[in-house]
């Protein structure tokens, strides 16, 4: 018996390897600020991270669980690790210019280490607990990230991202006693459970929709998104706006192919969300005068992308597929644009003439934000054509329709930023020597995800 | 030897290499334009000359790329698309010929252009959907930049509204592919397979065809979405003008025979005559709308919209009929038709061009008599207006007498109306060259010069094809004959 538990604990711990290694990656950058020892904090989240990621590839195609069934070791989860660790390398690498010097520099990359995690946990949750801590461990990181510059926009932008992630959190685990009172179980996988049980099993997914959504920056749960982005350094809105929300997305899918759904009409209601997560991101995108502040919008209008494949699931493998190749696509492409942003600036403005001074950065930029619109062989195509494909499967046509007339206005939305890219500038302005190392990084994997959309897709 | 692989995709090696040319002289980067698009050229001859078989496609050429969904790399011609090929393939090259002079920024200039040829091409040759949208969208692309980037004083609004504008028409398209992907059994991109065995019926064929039409009717374009095309075109550079015009107006027709016709036949038949009345309708506005014009870029736009309507009557025909051999008469014409108006038309937006960059007006009243000064111009341009107006021995004419043929014998009372058109365009080109070739000569522009060597050889080569396909049109028919006559199983 003991003997038993002894060999089942070491299986659980050898396929948490990966997210064992980046919590010690955080613990460690951590105690090297303590030290003083702030040199070290980006090579060792950078190494730390993509060891974890490493890690993960061994198991790709495991369709299991850990500790008694409460976190899932399966393609989604194992994806969102092959996915989001190496985002936060990047977002690690591009931290640098803006926190090198400050005081506390090595606490921001074991905050990023530590949320990753959360992220992780989220996208891997097998139970509700998982969920609650998932969403605690990412929030209280995100929380501090934004308010880490700590002057007056900062502070006040976290103050609010606070609140409001309290509030959603504090809902979420109400609504999630009544799932636990309806089944009688926590895990996920006894939502069937809940069959007949309209009541029980409407309150708690309401409260879950509300807290998955605020960390996914869905409308109409994103207000504190565009301040957040905003007020707090260009790298850390380009962290929030990917990994934390894909973690959550992740965790929404799993809920939708366990929830049944004669229970509740939960297709519906995200279906709906997703409609007006575009159409409200894309509107709103189109008058912003901060750059930040539109790719926070645009953010929340890609949301509403990720919700399609949401709607989709569980009815056919392609909505899974297209979950996956959308996020990794989202990845590269939000995180090249943002960091093509911090190096260039917030202000529509700056951007005028960019592209005819320095080429390379232009052109990276431009290829960033069409794919962000959908247009081949850019990476965000290859996620889009999946969606939507997935959504017409599911009988969902109505909601590929309002798809795809939102990437026609989205196109607007970028061109805001590529036309003044191309124009005449009206004065010579400095650049800052940035890393190309991210956008250029990001611009490889946002151009050649389309040749290798098989990998992404190749799952059980 | 993957020839039509090499051949598409040689322009993008020469775009690549430019863009590591950065800040070289513009000498430099129009010779590796050339010689790309001579190269590609090449290929497209060596296509050619392999031939086809009569039955569906051939020279096909694959690679996997994601199979689990069934998409793949799939390119292959039939008589429909060779031609094509060639055409596009030659005007590349004449527009980068007569592109020589432009020094702003030129190495990006040529290296944008050799993209739109690489996704021109690519969309002629694909045999797989997925692979077929890339390439349709990147033409998009490519033309934005040409426009926004080149074109004349209002250009940044033209090339926001050409980019808005069809990208909204090529969505329809995308759900159009999911749709053909969705119904099909066992699932796959592939357009062999589909146009094979067209895999739906009823309801979800008669929206696959609506959203089909929609993105072609925008392409093509056909009233009442043309009005894209005027802007496009005035604010274009004139090589941005000729490609738009001869080749990018041709995705669309061409589109509607590889998809409509050929992917949801049924359905086209059942609504083949409501988009034949919109083809009349769209080909005899084009010409009364040409007629009203005093620009000439203006009115060689609006003639397009002319030509293209007849295209889409007679495509529509092709699909109402029956008899095979009415078909193949009409789908003849038609794909003669695409490469005759490529042609004629690609050789008038150069001439209307070279008359802008020594007048700075294209207004026709500003100018008269011009064939005493620059007769060498003057003949040319109305060497290229007779053969645009229909007259015979020159191109338009057997591709509009197949056209019209094959519409007679399916709704006579629509071939009548569409002749109209024609009789109109014969009166708006006898004008303009009245107004701008005859009469007397004003001061300023008696010392106009007349063509340049890089001019000539930019629009003689389409002039003397125009002649020889009016002369013997069997050089392009018997090759489309191929594929007309089994278009349909």
């Amino acid at each position: 018996m003991n003997d038993t538990m002894t060999m089942d604990m070491s299986r659980d711990l050898g396929l948490l390897l990966p997210e064992i290694v980046v919590v010690l990656t955080g613990v460690a950058t951590l105690v090297a600020g303590m030290l003083r020892r702030h040199a070290v904090a980006m090579p060792t989240t950078v190494v730390g991270t993509l060891v974890a990621a490493a890690l993960a590839i061994p198991l790709l195609g495991k369709e299991t669980t850990v500790f008694m069934g409460t976190y899932r070791i399966d393609d989604l989860a194992v994806w969102a690790k092959l996915v989001l660790l190496p985002t936060t390398a990047l977002v690690a690498l591009m931290a640098v210019p803006e926190v090198r010097g400050t005081d506390r520099e090595a606490t921001v990359y074991s905050l990023f280490s530590l949320t990753t995690v959360g992220a992780l946990a989220l996208a891997g949750a097998g139970d509700t607990m998982f969920l609650v801590l998932g969403t605690v461990l990412a929030s209280l990181g995100s929380f501090t990230l934004v308010a880490y510059p700590r002057d007056e926009r900062a502070t006040e932008a976290a103050m609010k991202y606070f609140v409001y992630g309290s509030v959603t959190s504090a809902v979420m685990i109400f609504g999630l006693t009544f799932w636990f009172g309806g089944s009688g179980s926590t895990l996920l996988t006894d939502l069937g459970q809940l069959e007949g049980r309209t009541l029980a099993a409407t309150a708690g997914f309401v409260a879950v929709v509300v807290g998955l959504g605020y960390k996914a920056a869905a409308a109409p749960f994103h207000f504190w998104a565009p301040d957040a982005y905003d007020g707090g350094p260009v790298v850390t809105a380009a962290y929030l706006s990917i990994v934390p929300k894909i973690g959550a997305i992740f965790a929404l899918a799993v809920i939708g192919q366990q929830l049944p759904a004669g229970v509740v009409d939960w297709r519906t209601v995200i279906a709906v969300l997703a409609a007006i997560s575009m159409t409200y991101g894309n509107l709103t995108a189109l008058v912003q005068t901060s750059v930040v502040r539109l790719l926070a919008y645009s953010s929340i209008a890609q949301s509403g992308y990720f919700l399609v494949g949401v709607v989709a699931i569980a009815r056919d493998e392609l909505a899974m597929q297209s979950l996956v190749v959308f996020a990794a696509a989202y990845a590269a492409m939000n995180l090249g644009a943002f960091a093509v942003a911090g190096a260039v600036g917030r202000d529509l403005g700056a951007y005028r003439g960019v592209g005819r001074a320095r080429p390379g950065m232009g052109a990276a930029m431009a290829i960033f934000l069409f794919s962000l619109v959908g247009i081949p062989p850019m990476a965000g195509f290859f996620g889009k054509v999946l969606l939507f494909g997935a959504a017409i499967e599911a009988g969902y046509t109505w909601l590929a329709v309002i798809g795809i007339l939102n990437s026609v206005l989205s196109l607007a939305v970028y061109l805001r930023i590529i036309v003044p890219m191309y124009q005449q500038p009206e004065m010579e302005r400095p650049l800052g020597q940035r890393p190309w190392l991210v956008w250029g990084t990001a611009l490889v994997l946002t151009l050649t995800i389309g040749l290798g959309v098989e990998y992404l897709t190749s799952m059980t | 030897m993957p020839l039509i692989t090499i051949t598409i995709f040689t322009p993008l090696v020469g775009a690549l290499i430019l863009l590591g040319m950065r800040g070289s002289a513009p000498r430099a980067a129009h010779t590796v334009g050339l010689a790309a698009s001579g190269v590609t050229l090449l290929g497209a001859l060596a296509i050619w000359i392999r031939g086809v078989d009569g039955a569906g496609f051939s020279q096909v050429e694959e690679a996997a790329w994601i199979p689990s969904l069934e998409v793949a790399y799939r390119v292959g011609v039939d008589g429909v698309s060779v031609p094509l090929v060639l055409m596009t393939a030659l005007l590349f090259i004449v527009s980068l010929v007569f592109s020589t002079h432009i020094t702003d920024r030129a190495p990006t200039y040529v290296a944008l252009f050799l993209l739109l040829e690489t996704a021109c091409l690519g969309v002629f040759v694909s045999l797989d959907l997925i692979l077929f949208y890339v390439f349709w969208e990147v033409t998009l692309v490519g033309m934005y930049f040409i426009i926004a980037g080149w074109g004349y004083e209002d250009r940044q609004r033209a090339a926001l509204v050409f980019f808005i504008y069809t990208l909204l028409g090529s969505l329809p398209l995308l759900l159009a592919i999911l749709a053909l992907y969705l119904g099909s059994d066992p699932r796959t991109f592939d357009m062999r397979e589909i146009i094979a065995a067209p895999p739906l019926t009823g309801v979800a064929a008669g929206l696959t065809l609506l959203a089909l039409l929609i993105a072609f009717a925008i392409k093509t374009p056909v009233f009442p979405v043309h009005t894209w095309l005027p802007a496009a075109h005035v604010e274009a550079p004139t090589t941005g003008s000729v490609v738009l015009a001869g080749v990018l107006l041709k995705l669309g027709t061409y589109g509607l025979i590889r998809f409509a016709l050929q992917m949801t036949p049924d359905a086209f038949r059942e609504a083949a005559l409501w988009v034949a009345i919109v083809g009349a309708f769209s080909a005899v506005y084009g010409a009364l709308v040409a007629l009203a014009q005093r620009d000439l870029k203006r009115l060689v736009a609006y003639t397009s919209v002319n030509h293209m309507g007849y295209i889409v009557v007679a495509v529509a025909a092709a699909a109402a009929t029956t008899d095979a051999a009415t078909r193949a008469t009409a789908i003849d014409g038609s794909v003669l038709q695409m490469v005759s108006h490529g042609i004629v038309t690609g050789a008038l937006f150069l001439l209307v061009g070279m008359l802008q960059n020594r007048a700075h007006t294209r207004d026709m009243d500003a100018f008269g008599g011009l064939l005493r000064t620059t007769p060498v111009m003057g003949w040319l341009f109305i060497l290229a207006a007779f053969a645009s107006l229909g007259l015979p021995g020159l191109a338009h004419f057997p591709a509009e007498f197949q056209m019209f043929l094959g519409t007679l014998d399916v709704w006579p009372v629509l071939a009548a109306i569409v002749i109209v058109g024609i009789a109109v365009t014969a009166g708006l080109y006898l004008r303009a060259i009245q107004a701008v070739f005859l009469g007397e000569v004003p001061e300023r522009w008696a010392r106009m010069h007349d063509m340049t060597r890089a001019d000539l050889w930019a629009v003689v080569p389409l002039l003397v094809l125009t002649v020889l396909i009016g002369v013997v049109p069997r050089l392009v028919l018997d090759l489309v004959r191929t594929a007309s006559e089994v278009i349909l199983p």
